[in-house]
């Protein structure tokens, strides 16, 4: 039996090892990965590898090069995350690097390929500039392999029908497959243009796209050109997935001169807009899919990985910033279809904002507040509940940025009334409470603690002066400041 | 109430004022001294991006400034200590957070430094009694094996004190008294041959690592905040070498004991001054440095504003502490740092800027 799905489950596999992967100090984390990597062929390895993925991924250590991770440098920026909602535009599934490498491997030059291997293991961590010699001379052969087996024609030196037999093979009728593979082998084409402009847009992802990094994207755009102006669209795509906003690359993209794909230029614009539009609607699908975006109906399952609110803003906030930057980038188009599109992304945002924000903040927020117990003993304090309601309350503030363009004015509003009301009223219940407490200090300090968390919620989602009030009434109740 | 803006150029530590951990942002690190008539008043820097400092007395901020309710109850506990020390104002500012107004993190950070404040108190007071019988020659290996917090421990411990006292010719009585007048003392600063070090000289280890991190900085980010960032490496820098020296000579006055509690009145002063010297030296730093390591995790824009605003706040050291008048240097820097620095928003606007605030509360639950 494998393991659960999810990947952090453990299953049967290194039992334990995975959760605790995700828990061990950086330094630790990566000398762990260090060492599983030298017997990462084991099968049991590489599902650990894909349950850590998220660890690797923000840790990002220095991983042991290999051929294939070579091959995959030029599109690496495109390739799907492994979770969240963000996806890069144009992206390539993760599913495609092993049929690509089954291609190369196949169709490519076998020679080459062996003897860049030997020297890529020769190569140290995060030797960058080795790592692009060597693929200087991988790409544009395994670009060749590729483009002969989709043509029909083996490439290197196989044998007249290997390419076409290892094709189907590998595609076994996936069209979206072959779509892809189409777009690794001109993200190979232009290979080292692609490494050249990535240290050009660095680090990633970029807030703001400044002149320097402009004259960049243009100069590496006329080279492109130079080699061919059909791939120039597949430059710029790198450069958008490098961005936190790719929709950014679009408001600048008719000031620049595109050299020798000059002619081109409206048509690559057209097809880079329509992908940012694409682009968003898929994002917003994935916040359907995670099961925040229609609100209360959201079944018990998805809840468990349901977004947290503040998560829930950050996304929101980049996606509504993007659809602004794409709307206002593509009045030139003057295409009312687009608008539509992105009317119906916004309203996707603004469901999920909804459900996942102002839907739960009572459950989210009030409930941190607990009820006087009533048998005379002091309720318990919950940090952890008390830290997630101010995580909630800080995601409702931050709302008030996105109402307007979302049009979630009035029920904002209504959430911040509703708050407001429901913490005071749960705060004086405690300080009615109080008294019973004020005896025992353990008790008192106890109780003295719940009245200053709901006091620091009701300052987070009304504001200080509004909190002032209670802060007055709790020091009245325990006379902490009284004049002796 | 607003005295206007001032050149600012203290001549000593108390005329700098000690440094408030308050999470409205405006007041961040600001400082509190006692003025004339000792009353009390804060100092805020660049109010509104502008040059000099702003003396406020301390009772007009609450009307002056949109405050949070955890820095209210700090500015109320404040109005009540007798001195304001940094040893007081950090007492004060770990009570606030842990009532937990600064969020459950700094409660819980609060809750940790107080303990091991008491830790390192009982340490501290545990060692010196060792340095003491070891001055007058009265080692015992059964006191140690049967250890100090066991009843037997403690009775052998009384009796070889009794001991040491007559060898010093005092009182024992006395002797306990002195002792633990210097474990006071002693304790935040820490012994040089402590298990654990005090918590000032993880503050001077933390600063070494400040200064490396932002000399790094500097070089590997060029742009406006660069020459910023190097200053403040300078400032640090300065700072640990005068920090190393009062370390060094508070240690060597701390291990010749037996001189100490002979000399008792004249030693003990001086080694109370130096270990005051050793706080007032760092007092600031600690949020400086914490800051800095929480703005690890963000991008490098962030890290350019969070550099530009330690810069506002850098502790710069008064004048007769100094050979280099780093406020005047601080002035050609300031240059650059106009141009670059993060708004104060809810001064401007009179709300609230939690993202700014939820800042400040990170690096107190990091560094309380």
């Amino acid at each position: 039996m494998s393991g659960p799905a999810d990947g952090r489950g453990g299953g049967d596999r290194l039992p334990g090892l995975e959760s605790r992967l995700f828990d061990i100090p950086e330094d630790k984390f990566i000398e762990v990965v260090r060492l599983l990597e030298r017997v990462r062929d084991h099968p049991d390895v590489r599902q650990t590898f894909t349950a850590i993925r998220p660890r690797l991924v923000q840790v990002r250590p220095n991983r042991r090069p290999t051929l294939k991770r070579v091959l995959c440098m030029p599109f690496e920026d495109v390739l799907e995350s492994f979770n969240g909602v963000d996806v890069p535009v144009g992206r390539i599934e993760r599913r495609v690097i092993d049929p690509v490498w089954r291609l190369v491997t196949e169709c490519g030059d076998r020679a080459l390929i062996d003897q860049l291997d030997r020297q890529v293991q020769e190569t140290a961590p995060g030797n960058l500039n080795a790592l692009r010699n060597i693929g200087r001379r991988l790409w544009p052969m395994a670009a060749q392999a590729i483009q002969g087996a989709i043509r029909g024609v083996a490439g290197g030196a196989g044998e007249p029908d290997t390419g076409r037999q290892a094709l189907w093979r590998v595609l076994q009728g996936d069209e979206e497959m072959r779509r892809q593979l189409q777009d690794v082998a001109a993200f190979l084409e232009i290979g080292l243009t692609v490494e050249s402009l990535k240290d050009a847009l660095a680090p990633k992802p970029l807030a703001v796209l400044d002149d320097l990094h402009v004259d960049a994207i243009e100069q590496a755009v006329q080279a492109v050109a130079r080699q061919s102006a059909g791939l120039v669209y597949y430059l710029l795509l790198v450069a958008a997935s490098r961005m936190a906003n790719p929709a950014d690359l679009l408001t600048v993209l008719n000031d620049l001169d595109f050299g020798k794909a000059r002619r081109e230029q409206p048509a690559i614009f057209a097809q880079l807009s329509g992908l940012v539009v694409t682009n968003l609607e898929e994002r917003s699908a994935r916040l359907e899919g995670k099961g925040c975006g229609t609100g209360h109906s959201a079944g018990q399952g998805e809840a468990a990985v349901a977004i947290a609110p503040e998560e829930a803003i950050a996304i929101a906030e980049r996606l509504v910033a993007s659809i602004d930057t794409t709307s206002a980038a593509m009045d030139v188009l003057a295409d009312p279809a687009y608008r539509e599109r992105l009317d119906a992304v916004k309203a996707t945002v603004r469901t999920m904002v909804a459900g996942t924000v102002l839907d739960t903040a009572s459950a989210g927020i009030l409930t941190a507040v607990p009820a006087p117990a009533g048998n005379g003993c002091t309720a318990p304090v919950d940090e952890d509940a008390q830290a997630a309601a101010e995580d909630h309350a800080r995601a409702l503030r931050r709302c008030e940025g996105l109402a307007g363009a979302l049009g979630l004015h009035e029920p904002l509003k209504d959430t911040l009334v509703s708050m407001e009301k429901g913490l005071m009223a749960r705060a004086h219940a405690l300080l009615a409470d109080y008294p019973k407490a004020a005896g025992e200090p353990d008790d008192a300090e106890t109780a003295e603690m719940n009245l200053f968390y709901a006091l620091r919620l009701l300052e987070l989602v009304a504001g200080p002066a509004k909190a002032d009030r209670l802060r007055t009434a709790i020091m009245a109740a325990t006379g902490e400041f009284a004049e002796e | 109430m607003l005295k206007g803006a001032i050149e600012y150029a203290p001549s000593t530590f108390e005329e700098r004022g000690a440094a408030v951990a308050f999470t409205t942002p405006l007041l961040s690190q600001t400082r509190v001294r006692r003025g004339e008539r000792s009353k009390l008043e804060v100092l805020i820097p660049s109010l509104s991006q502008g040059m000099g400092i702003y003396v406020v007395a301390w009772k007009s901020v609450p009307d002056m400034v949109s405050m949070t309710m955890h820095d209210r109850y700090l500015h109320d506990l404040i109005v009540r200590e007798e001195s304001c020390s940094p040893y007081e104002i950090r007492r004060a500012t770990l009570k606030a957070a842990r009532r937990g107004l600064a969020g459950p993190k700094a409660a819980q950070a609060a809750r940790r430094a107080l303990d091991e404040d008491d830790e390192q108190g009982t340490l501290t007071h545990y060692l010196l009694i060792l340095s003491i019988l070891k001055a007058v020659g009265l080692e015992s290996p059964e006191m140690l094996k049967a250890g100090i917090d066991t009843d037997e421990g403690q009775r052998l411990t009384r009796q070889l004190m009794t001991r040491a006292a007559e060898s010093l010719r005092m009182d024992a009585t006395l002797l306990y008294a002195r002792l633990a007048d210097i474990a006071a003392v002693t304790a935040p600063v820490g012994l040089a041959h402590s298990p654990r070090p005090g918590r000032l000289t993880r503050g001077l280890n933390d600063l070494k690592d400040f200064r490396d991190g932002m000399t790094g900085w500097a070089r590997d980010v060029p742009g406006d905040a660069a020459p910023v960032a190097e200053f403040c490496a300078e400032v640090a820098q300065h700072t640990i070498g005068i920090g190393e020296k009062v370390l060094g000579d508070f240690h060597r006055r701390i291990e010749a004991i037996g001189p100490l509690m002979r000399d008792w009145d004249d030693a003990f002063i001086r080694v109370r001054t130096q270990a005051a010297r050793m706080a007032w030296l760092l007092d600031g730093w600690s949020h400086i440095t914490g800051a800095w390591e929480v703005a690890q995790a963000e991008d490098r824009q962030q890290q350019a504003a969070t550099v530009n605003d330690l810069f506002r706040i850098l502790p710069l050291l008064p004048r007769l502490e100094s050979s280099r008048d780093f406020v005047e240097d601080s002035k050609q820097v300031k240059m650059a740092h106009r141009r670059s620095v993060r708004m104060l928003e809810d001064w401007r606007t009179g709300q609230m800027d939690i993202d700014a605030i939820r800042r400040i509360e990170a690096v107190k639950a990091r560094a309380p």
